[in-house]
């Protein structure tokens, strides 16, 4: 430990902030810390001390009105800008689509994400339909991966999220996850009656020819 | 093919749903008698679906009548405790579970939305990558199954051991017409069998004029249950044959 205090400050947060800017994927503090000493010849620090370091750096951002962070996502570091510059991001950005997930997309990637890892079998049950394409589509936009084969009959494929669902989700772990609510809170929930009404505006919709729209 | 929505749902659980919302019902005292019939109503008026789907929609009546019929049994079950089954509660338990999902599933929307205003260098290039069109996201088929399809059966079409190019015997124009005069006689019916024994440009052009038709909503295509082959049916005519 004493051999840490020689690494100067500065080195620190120099190492930090140049190679989360460079990295096109969240470095973890292990590989800061192992870059750091190999360049500097010293011990390696610890990740309490690479996390202070990004604090302290994104302290720094914000007292001087930086549009730039350092975020914690898939159990790494990546910087990123704030909400602040979205409005610009988003207009220089417009010709690039965003991938749009659709419902049977979300449903299945929520029932996996707390369930996993999990078959196909549990999440049609769950969602009262087949899955198949929906996974098929999820494992092309690398959200989930095949991780193993079940113990049951027939050793079905077992599926679960990959680290770049929590970074497409801004998580740092599945910990993040917000809870399930309870299914009280949910029926008291005013927003599910709002659902209510949208679908009743929907249930017009379905007097209209379904030709009409094309 | 279309989703796998009669309209806007999902599926069975999320027509369910909707209707026990729209009712103002109990979700833990269903009257199950008049949900029934409701349900029932609704997937008879839907004529879009695909095979596949009507299935999932079947099962879940098969499951409401079967419930409605227990509870009009004089005598309840009991379980082994001898306290009286609600044979509502299964189907209750599953749609509580769904609920929670489509809540989570919300949720999960949301972070991703709030994930998306924070840009990090490389972005771009990474969100281009995975491009993907919201018209893709409707599709069950992969049209490499459509293409697949189209490879086995030019494989067995015999060899013409022609070198010279002649004009297109068949336009596609042509085999659009070829194709719905089919239907109209046949309902429905699988890709190889249609053009058994034709030339490759029959072939072929027949393949173009039914993606076309599919595309306008004229006809629709299913895999095949082994994926080998596809099925074309009329468009209006697949839930009233179901």
């Amino acid at each position: 430990m004493t051999n840490n205090a020689q690494i100067s400050d500065d080195a620190l947060l120099h190492v930090v902030e140049a190679l989360v800017f460079a990295a096109n994927e969240p470095v973890d503090a292990l590989q800061i810390a192992a870059t750091l000493a190999k360049t500097a010849d010293e011990a390696l620090l610890t990740e309490t001390a690479i996390d202070d370091a990004v604090d302290r750096l994104n302290h720094l951002y914000e007292r001087n009105g930086h549009v730039l962070r350092i975020e914690r996502w898939a159990g790494g570091y990546r910087m990123a800008t704030t909400d602040t510059a979205s409005v610009y991001l988003e207009e220089f950005f417009k010709q690039v689509r965003r991938v749009k997930l659709s419902r049977p997309l979300m449903e299945t990637l929520a029932i996996l994400s707390y369930r996993q890892p999990v078959t196909r079998v549990e999440i049609d049950q769950v969602r009262g339909v087949n899955s198949d394409y929906a996974l098929r589509k999820l494992l092309e936009l690398e959200l989930i991966a095949i991780t193993g084969r079940a113990e049951s009959v027939g050793q079905p494929l077992l599926y679960a999220t990959t680290d770049h669902f929590l970074e497409t989700f801004g998580l740092n772990d599945l910990g993040d996850l917000p809870n399930l609510r309870d299914i009280e809170a949910l029926l008291d929930d005013p927003e599910f009656s709002s659902e209510r009404a949208r679908l009743l505006i929907l249930n017009g919709l379905n007097t209209a020819d379904p030709e009409s729209d094309d | 093919m279309y989703q796998v929505s009669l309209l806007d749902f999902e599926g069975p659980l999320d027509l369910l749903l909707f209707l026990i919302q729209r009712d103002e019902v109990d979700i833990f005292d269903i009257p199950v008698a008049k949900i029934t019939d409701e349900y029932l109503a609704f997937v008879n008026s839907a004529d879009e679906l695909d095979l596949d789907s009507v299935a999932d929609f079947i099962y879940l009546a098969s499951m409401l009548i079967r419930i409605k019929a227990k509870m009009l049994l004089p005598r309840p079950e009991l379980d082994e405790q001898g306290e009286i089954i609600d044979p509502r509660q299964a189907l209750v338990e599953q749609l509580l579970e769904y609920i929670r999902f489509k809540d989570a599933a919300a949720e999960l929307g949301l972070m991703r939305q709030r994930r998306e205003r924070m840009y990090t260098r490389g972005e771009a290039s990474r969100t281009h990558q995975l491009e993907e069109t919201v018209e893709s996201t409707l599709v069950n088929t992969t049209v490499f199954d459509l293409i697949g399809a189209l490879r086995r059966v030019l494989r067995e079409v015999p060899d013409e051991p022609q070198v010279t190019l002649d004009a297109m015997d068949h336009t596609v124009a042509q085999q659009r017409e070829f194709v719905m005069a089919w239907i109209r006689v046949q309902q429905s019916g699988q890709f190889g069998f249609m053009v058994r024994e034709q030339s490759k440009g029959f072939v072929i052009a027949t393949f173009l004029a039914i993606l076309e038709l599919a595309q306008q909503g004229d006809v629709l295509i299913t895999p095949d249950y082994d994926h080998r082959d596809f099925v074309i049916a009329a468009a209006n005519g697949i839930v009233a044959q179901a």
